[in-house]
C-alpha cells in the first residue's frame, strides 16, 4: 500500500486538493486499455461511469520498450486498441538494480494513474510486474467485466435514489458498506465492515478492537483480527498507540 | 496498409470466426499439429475445437503448448496470422478452459470488456 506522488501537478496543491486526492487513494480500477482511452476527463481527473478513477490496473504486453536517463517508456497491448503508452520513472539516485527494463514479448500487469497530455492519454505506472502466472492474464478479464459492471450498477443506483446526504462517500468506492453499492476495490463484505467503522472514528488513537467487537455484533473477534490484519498490509489502516488500535489512512 | 496492432483484435473462439471474416482477431489455443512446410499449424481453443492458423513465411522454431495470434480471418474462416506469442508455462500451466470461459463472458458483456 502507499500513495505514490506522481510528478507535476500535487506537489503544490492546497490542503483542499490534497484531501480530496487522498480520498480517491483506494479507487484502483482494472481497466481495458479502450476503457482507459473512452474514459471522460473533466478537468485534471478521469471519470468511468461517473466514478473519478485514479489508479487503474492493465494487462498486456510489451510490444515496444524504450529506456530514456529518467525513464522507461513501453507500448502494452491489450489487444482491445492500438498499445498503450506506460511510462515508468527511473530511481535516478539508485545505480542500476530498481528499473530494468522489461523486454518486449512479455506479458504484464500494470498499475498506474492515468494521464492525457496534448489530448493523448498514457499511464504512469507505479508497479509493473511481469506475469509469471498466465491464468493472472485470464483472471484479470474477468475482474475487468467484474469491476466495470459495478461502476455501472452503481452509477444507475446511484441516479434512481434520492441522495438525502452529499454524495462523498459514492465516489470513494474503497470500502463502500452501506448505500447498497459494491465495493469495488476487492474487500469482502467483512472487510469493509470493519474498514468503514474504523475511518468513521474521530479520535487520535483510532478506534480498539474491542470497540470493533462491541459494535459489530456478528462478527467473531478472530474475523475482526483477519480483517484487520488484511487491511493494514493492504495499507487501508495503520496501528497507531498500539497493536490494538488503527486509523484509516484515508481521510475523508 | 496499417499495422494489425494498432486496431481492436476481438478475442475469440473457433466457434466466432465465422463472425469474424475479414477481420483482425486474437486467437488463444493449444499446439494441436504443425504442417510440414511449417506454413499452417492447428491450434485448439477452450472448448477443444481446432482453428488453422495460417503463416506467410515458414516458422523458424518448435511450437508448442499456448499460443495467442493475432491475424485476420480468412474466407476459409482460417487465421492468415500477423504475429504470435507462446504464453509462459514453466511456472503454472495455463487454464485454457478458464480462458474459454472468460471469451464467453466477455462476448456476452461487450459493453464491459469493449474492444475499440
Amino acid at each position: 500500500g502507499g500513495y505514490m506522488q506522481s510528478p507535476g501537478g500535487f506537489g503544490s496543491a492546497g490542503a483542499q486538493a490534497e484531501k480530496k486526492q487522498r480520498s480517491r487513494s483506494q479507487n484502483i480500477v482494472p481497466c481495458t486499455v479502450s476503457q482507459l482511452l473512452a474514459a471522460e476527463q473533466v478537468g485534471e481527473t478521469f471519470r468511468i461511469c461517473d466514478v473519478e478513477i485514479l489508479q487503474v490496473t492493465v494487462v498486456g504486453i510489451i510490444r515496444h520498450a524504450e529506456k530514456a536517463p529518467t525513464n522507461i517508456l513501453y507500448k502494452v497491448d491489450d489487444m482491445t486498441a492500438a498499445p498503450m503508452d506506460v511510462r515508468q520513472w527511473v530511481d535516478t539516485d539508485e545505480a542500476g538494480g530498481e528499473n530494468v527494463v522489461v523486454p518486449p514479448g512479455t506479458y504484464i500487469k500494470v498499475a498506474g494513474h492515468l494521464r492525457s497530455f496534448q489530448n493523448k492519454k498514457s499511464l504512469v505506472a507505479f508497479k509493473i510486474m511481469p506475469l509469471e502466472n498466465m491464468n493472472e492474464f485470464t483472471t484479470h478479464i474477468l475482474e475487468v467485466v467484474n469491476a466495470h459492471m459495478i461502476l455501472r450498477k452503481n452509477l444507475l443506483a446511484a441516479s434512481r435514489v434520492p441522495q438525502s446526504c452529499p454524495p462523498a462517500g459514492i465516489s470513494d468506492m474503497g470500502g463502500f458498506g452501506g448505500g447498497g453499492s459494491l465495493p469495488l476495490n476487492g474487500l469482502t463484505a467483512h472487510q469493509s465492515q470493519v474498514l468503514n467503522l474504523i475511518k468513521s472514528c474521530p479520535v487520535p488513537e483510532g478506534m480498539s478492537l474491542q470497540e470493533l467487537k462491541l459494535q459489530l455484533h456478528s462478527m467473531s473477534m478472530s474475523t475482526i483480527k483477519q480483517a484487520v490484519e488484511f487491511l493494514s498490509s493492504e495499507g487501508h489502516i495503520y496501528s497507531t498507540v498500539d497493536d490494538d488500535h488503527y486509523k484509516s489512512t484515508d481521510v475523508e | 496498409m496499417g499495422d494489425i496492432h494498432d486496431v481492436p483484435r476481438p478475442r475469440i473462439a473457433t466457434g466466432h470466426l465465422a463472425q469474424h471474416i475479414g477481420q483482425p482477431v486474437c486467437f488463444v489455443g493449444r499446439v494441436e499439429k504443425i504442417h510440414p512446410t511449417g506454413k499452417l499449424f492447428v491450434l485448439s481453443d477452450g472448448a477443444g475445437k481446432n482453428t488453422t492458423v495460417e503463416l506467410s513465411e515458414p516458422l523458424d522454431e518448435e511450437l508448442s503448448g499456448i499460443i495467442e495470434v493475432v491475424g485476420r480471418v480468412t474466407n476459409q474462416a482460417t487465421i492468415m496470422c500477423v504475429s504470435y506469442v507462446q504464453f509462459r508455462e514453466d511456472k503454472s500451466p495455463f487454464d485454457l478452459e478458464l480462458y474459454n470461459e472468460a471469451l464467453k463472458i466477455i462476448h456476452e458483456f461487450p459493453e464491459y470488456f469493449p474492444f475499440g
